[in-house]
């Protein structure tokens, strides 16, 4: 195993010497930073002339400049070598102090957009591969051909100056008609109808609970006025914890063993009074606490599951684990919410942001902020998860509809197991293996995307950066975004190749 | 596991040795009396085949009564089991051999409730007397692996790669059975021992690429039998196998069938595989069984062409025909367009005007308990060596 | 399971030689594909845009049906509103009519409907040969790589690899910001120079699984030149993966063209390109969205049919259809 890591490594640091190398000498020859200035006839145009080309190294030949340019570079990539140093930019600003700050929240949106992209993908794919030909499969193949025809930049502009509008208008005035609430309901029932699927009175009571709760709750929470200030409240918690424990216990484990329910129960009563015994903690609480906390909660569930779990110890411990994890993210988005009515006054009523990565001068606290930051990130990655999306559960359904024809998946059927067991330890196990590899690949894609969607969203990201310094012939600054995006390609590629070695164990040895 | 690491037990109930013996021992006058009536409604074929088999046990474990199994499909409706009958008693191994396709696998797919959604089952399947179509899904699915087992061709693919062999083998027990994982460990260091894997113990921890085609087959055969079938239903088992292998994995089934007191459906295309295992044979053929009887009377006193050409197609099983083989001509017909009349006339060379007409159904023959579906068994009867008809003309020149 | 048998005499089809074989294979192609109704109406739909853009400003020096030019500047009428109508009079519309200026005005009150017609044909030119193009290179490497193996095939690779960790859109960005000024044919040169990599991953893929197939072995044990075995007995069998795949980059390109001149790095003036117009109109859109909208539903319009297209060619060569290729 070492020596496969040792040998993917070598061959991802040549890959990246040689396509930066390309890269470089590409950006060199796309034009002469030196032009504009020799068509300027202003006085001191020779001096100016002669600070660039300084500043830039134009006289030394490109590759020789590839080399020097490597030296500083590396120095940015391996640690303790010494200074970062990627050159300057035309405007003779520092490129490695410039790419810090954009980095940051192209980082954001691209590991945002690839978690949501990944869960909405491949569930998805799977809902759509057990219930192949059904008419939610249909819908869904349909939509995704849409989505990977639709231009992101065209999306955007529409999201924009369509979406963003309405939405914020309506916030500013929350009211839910009849109509529409009732065409949310059917569109719910028609989903979950679909993806319950069975036979014709199950749907049609899949069909009628989906409507009531969706179209009645819509209503109920218009009326309450909540869209004015939304919250969840320890009540809302509470509730989600117990359901995600049955549901969870359901999906990973079954409920012939009870001791696993139980363990599931106890964490969700245990994250419960956790919530309410930290109240003055979880007020503002800094990010280095509530990641302690988070490790904390994680080890409680751990014990729970490992306490209770009996017979069934290990599905105990899995199960008690995610049910933490969705009672935190549900807390977090709790606390959140509770910025809500601060910030829509902040903002003045337009909460869903078009336009850079943050507001300017607006501190609310660990909470506001992260608000600050979701509404923000809300729109660019719609935009920028569509084609992932699709792409994620077109070859997740395949990948689902090849294993399950699988000789090993009747074998495991013929041993009397669950269905459950057998879509979730045998099918799934292996569908999801391929699934690594595309979206170390898929993550170039995003970036490119990212590269649209900052410009049309005025994210001060590497992407908008990237497309200033070619507009304004920058190498420099071009070049630390073809290092840094090159670099994370072949990070993820790479970690791909091991967790694929990790995960088929046919591969372990090669 | 009743009896770990033992052995077969002695000689007296082994089917390569005793039950040829007793083959034409006491038939059941019932049996007789409907046989002779000619012409048999298709829920008592099946019995006529078993008469005297005193070796197995008289307890009837599974019963397939007219089976029908159809598959819809874009190119039209696929026929795949077109009413099979048959049953099976406890300890006894029965062979079901045909040409791919013949709907051998299907029917037994059948059995083990493992075919898609969208086949169309009709007819019926008891074990036990309990009708297994009936059943709510989730008894069905407690009936399987643990009251009957499956056997599968392919040993290369049929382990999932992604968990060790230990883990397969326990989650089978712990599928019906709640047991420390521990527990389960065991039963599957047990199951490995008893078919004869060496270092159970380490072995469980080895993913099945680890193991050679052999191995493997013995681990799907220790996963048979973790939960002390009843039935154990092996399709195809040695196909995929070298054959000095084959003859390894056939012994150790028959010893640990003898050891748990299981049952067999034997699905093969070989019929040399059927001639030293099984007390019975049922040959299939176009969906339809074709001849069902005792397994020596198959073999030395086929009544049905399609058997006789199975038999020629093997090299040198009866020294008449100096070794030469010969093949029956032509493929199986199309499932979704059957030839009108018997399904075998194109192929066969008896085929008169009364076979392309009529498709005949199971009728008792000359020999006791044995019956096939031809109108001419009359003429095989009366031949000396029913392989015969199939000569190739190079041979008939001669 | 043992599935039902291929009706077919499989020993017979062989016996009948290569010819037959490949015929029958097309045959049945071919009778996939038409069934294919999604496909098929794509095809139609796809079909119609062509000729509409083509026939209406015209081709090089045919001039097209269509009264106004793609450069003339006339005075701006209604607000350059589109005068297009598709509601009848019965149902309360203006009826059905094109009008003077059915997509409307420009700014400079250059009729819309000859421009977006102008940048459709642009932008489906530049995708046709960066479909073929792109996809000839990636034939071409991944053919080279996957048959001779060895060296060739660990310097095409790595190259391959190398190529793939830039994304895209950034590097075609890069050398088209100069192509772009050299018009849309060596625009479109550029881009495929970087677009054939997935395609080549896959055509080594077939090619290491062909050639060591029984009937290749054959081949070479006979004395037949590698470029003989190429071309009658590996690249035939392929053919469907690459058409496939071409088809389907054909709608990426159109995607990827219109994202480069959106960004201000694709065609260039005086020419123009669907996504050229959606960039120039972008900040218009507030007050005239039409000129933002038409040549985004074409640009939909061409991805989706194309995509469709593919996907029934995918149907109609592998109707197994679950099959995942990496």
């Amino acid at each position: 195993m070492l020596a496969f890591i040792v040998r993917r490594v070598i061959a991802a640091f040549g890959i990246l010497l040689a396509g930066t190398f390309i890269a470089y000498v590409l950006v060199a020859l796309s034009g002469d930073p030196l032009q504009r200035l020799r068509e300027d006839n202003s006085p001191g145009r020779e001096e100016r002339i002669a600070s660039m080309t300084e500043r830039l190294d134009l006289d030394t030949p490109v590759p020789l400049r590839y080399v020097k340019w490597l030296g500083g570079a590396s120095q940015c990539v391996l640690p303790f070598l010494g200074k970062c140093d990627l050159g300057q930019s035309v405007r003779g600003q520092d490129v490695s102090s410039l790419l810090g700050n954009a980095m940051t929240s192209t980082l954001q949106l691209i590991t945002v957009a690839t978690i949501t992209a990944a869960i909405i993908g491949v569930m998805v794919g799977i809902i759509t591969a057990l219930r192949q030909y059904s008419r939610l499969d249909y819908t869904a193949t349909l939509a995704s051909f849409l989505f990977v025809s639709l231009p992101l930049f065209w999306f955007a502009v529409l999201l924009k100056q369509y979406i963003a509008i309405d939405l914020n208008d309506w916030l500013a005035d929350p009211a839910v008609s009849l109509p529409t609430a009732a065409i949310v309901g059917v569109v719910s029932g028609l989903v979950w109808a679909s993806i319950i699927g069975g036979d014709r009175r199950r749907v049609w009571t899949s069909f009628a609970g989906a409507f009531v709760v969706s179209a009645g709750g819509l209503l109920v929470l218009a009326e309450t006025g909540w869209f004015r200030s939304p919250g969840l409240g320890p009540i809302v918690v509470a509730v989600v914890g117990l359901a995600a424990a049955v549901g969870l216990t359901a999906l990973l484990a079954g409920f012939r063993y009870r001791n696993v329910l139980y363990a599931a129960l106890a964490t969700a009563v245990a994250g419960i009074v956790a919530n309410l015994a930290l109240d003055s903690v979880l007020f503002n609480p800094s990010w280095g606490v509530l990641f302690l906390l988070l490790l904390l909660a994680v080890g409680i569930a751990v014990g729970i599951g490992y306490a209770i779990g009996g017979m069934q110890r290990r599905q105990a411990i899995t199960t008690s684990v995610w049910v933490t994890i969705v009672m935190g993210t549900t807390i977090v988005a709790d606390r959140m919410l509770t910025a809500w009515d601060n910030y829509f006054e902040f903002v003045d009523g337009r909460v869903i942001a078009t336009f850079g990565s943050e507001t300017p001068n607006y501190d609310g606290g660990t909470w506001g902020n992260l608000l600050d930051t979701v509404t923000h990130l809300a729109l660019p990655t719609v935009a920028l998860i569509l084609v992932s999306v699709a792409t994620y559960s077109r070859y997740t359904r395949a990948s689902m509809l090849e294993v399950m024809n699988q000789d090993y998946v009747r074998t495991a059927r013929s041993k009397g197991l669950t269905d459950r067991t057998v879509v979730v330890r045998h099918a799934l196990r292996n569908g999801l293996i391929p699934i690594t590899t595309l979206m170390a690949f898929d993550l170039a894609g995003l970036i490119g995307g990212a590269v649209i969607t900052e410009t049309v969203f005025g994210w001060q990201g590497m992407g908008f950066m990237f497309v200033d310094a070619l507009r304004n012939v920058d190498p420099n600054p071009a070049m630390a975004f073809f290092l840094v995006t090159g670099i994370v390609a072949v990070l993820f590629n790479m970690l791909a190749d091991i967790a694929y070695a990790y995960l088929d164990p046919r591969i372990r040895l090669g | 596991m009743t009896q770990p690491n033992q052995p077969s037990q002695p000689s007296s109930d082994d089917p390569f040795v005793d039950h040829r013996s007793m083959g034409a021992a006491g038939p059941d006058p019932l049996g007789l009396a409907e046989a002779a009536a000619g012409q048999v409604s298709s829920a008592d074929r099946a019995h006529l085949g078993q008469l005297g088999t005193s070796a197995v046990g008289t307890e009837e474990l599974l019963r397939v009564d007219n089976l029908s199994v159809d598959f819809p499909t874009d190119d039209g409706v696929v026929h795949a089991v077109r009413g099979v009958s048959y049953s099976l008693r406890s300890g006894e191994v029965l062979g079901i051999v045909g040409e791919s396709g013949s709907g051998k696998s299907v029917s037994s797919m059948a059995v083990m409730g493992l075919l898609p959604r969208s086949a169309r089952i009709n007819g019926s399947i008891s074990f036990r007397g309990e009708s297994v179509l009936d059943m709510p899904p989730a008894v069905q699915r407690s009936l399987r692996g643990r009251k009957i087992a499956m056997i599968f061709q392919d040993p290369m693919t049929a382990m999932n790669p992604v968990h060790t062999v230990g883990d397969q083998l326990a989650e089978a027990v712990l599928s019906h059975e709640l047991m420390p994982k521990r527990k389960a460990m065991a039963r599957a260091e047990e199951a490995l021992a008893m078919v004869g894997i060496p270092q159970p113990k380490q072995r469980l921890r080895n993913y099945p690429h680890e193991f050679s085609g052999g191995m493997r087959q013995r681990a799907m055969i220790a996963m048979a039998i973790i939960n002390d079938p009843d039935v154990i239903i092996a399709d195809e088992p040695t196909t995929a196998l070298d054959v000095t292998v084959q003859a390894q994995i056939l012994e150790k089934l028959v010893e640990v069938k003898d050891a748990i007191g299981a049952a067999i459906v034997l699905i093969t295309h070989d019929l040399g595989v059927v001639a030293g295992m099984t007390h019975r044979v049922l040959v299939m053929y176009a969906g339809r069984a074709v001849e069902v009887g005792e397994t020596d009377d198959i073999f030395y006193r086929t009544r049905m062409p399609y058997t006789a050409g199975l038999l020629g197609s093997i090299p040198g099983l009866d020294s008449e025909s100096d070794g030469r083989l010969r093949p029956i001509h032509g493929s199986p017909p199309s499932l979704i367009n059957l030839p009108s009349g018997c399904p075998f006339s194109p192929r066969c060379p008896l085929a008169s005007e009364l076979c392309r007409q009529e498709e005949p159904d199971l009728m008792a023959t000359d020999v006791m308990g044995h019956v096939a579906a031809c109108h001419h068994w009359q003429r095989l009867a009366e031949a000396d060596d029913p392989t015969a008809f199939f000569r190739t003309e190079s041979e008939v020149s001669k | 399971m043992s599935t039902p048998v291929d009706p077919r005499p499989v020993a017979s089809a062989e016996a009948e030689g290569m010819a037959i074989v490949a015929r029958t294979q097309a045959q049945l192609v071919r009778r996939r594909f038409f069934r294919h109704r999604l496909a098929m109406a794509s095809l139609v739909v796809f079909m119609a845009v062509l000729l509409l853009s083509f026939s209406a400003t015209g081709i090089g020096p045919i001039p097209g049906w269509w009264k106004h030019d793609y450069t003339t500047v006339a005075t701006v009428v209604d607000g350059g509103r589109p005068t297009l109508s598709v509601v009848p009079t019965f149902l309360g519309g203006d009826g059905v009519h094109l009008g003077e200026h059915p997509f409307g005005q420009d700014n400079k009150g250059i009729d819309y409907f000859a421009l977006t017609m102008r940048g459709t044909q642009i932008s489906v030119m530049i995708a046709f040969i960066v479909g073929t193009l792109g996809s000839f290179i990636g034939v071409l490497i991944g053919a080279a790589a996957g048959f001779f193996r060895g060296w060739t095939e660990t310097i095409l690779m790595r190259f391959t690899d190398i190529i793939i960790i830039m994304p895209l859109l950034a590097i075609c960005a890069v050398i088209a910001n100069q192509a772009g000024n050299a018009g849309p044919f060596w625009l479109a040169v550029v881009i495929s120079l970087f677009t054939w990599t997935g395609l080549a991953r896959i055509v080594r893929g077939e090619f290491l699984s062909l050639r060591e197939k029984e009937f290749v072995e054959a081949a070479r044990a006979a004395g037949t030149p590698a470029w003989r075995i190429i071309r009658k007995h590996i690249l035939p069998n392929t053919l469907g993966v690459i058409l496939v795949s071409a088809t389907l980059s054909l709608a990426g390109a159109v995607i990827l063209e219109t994202s480069l001149s959106f960004l201000g790095f694709g065609v260039k003036p005086p020419d123009t390109s669907l996504g050229r117009l959606i960039s120039d109109y972008q900040s218009a859109f507030v007050t005239r969205p039409w000129l933002f909208i038409w040549p985004g539903v074409f640009i939909v319009t061409i991805a989706l049919t194309v995509n469709f297209i593919g996907d029934g060619l995918r149907d109609a060569f592998d109707p197994r259809q679950n099959k995942v290729r990496s």
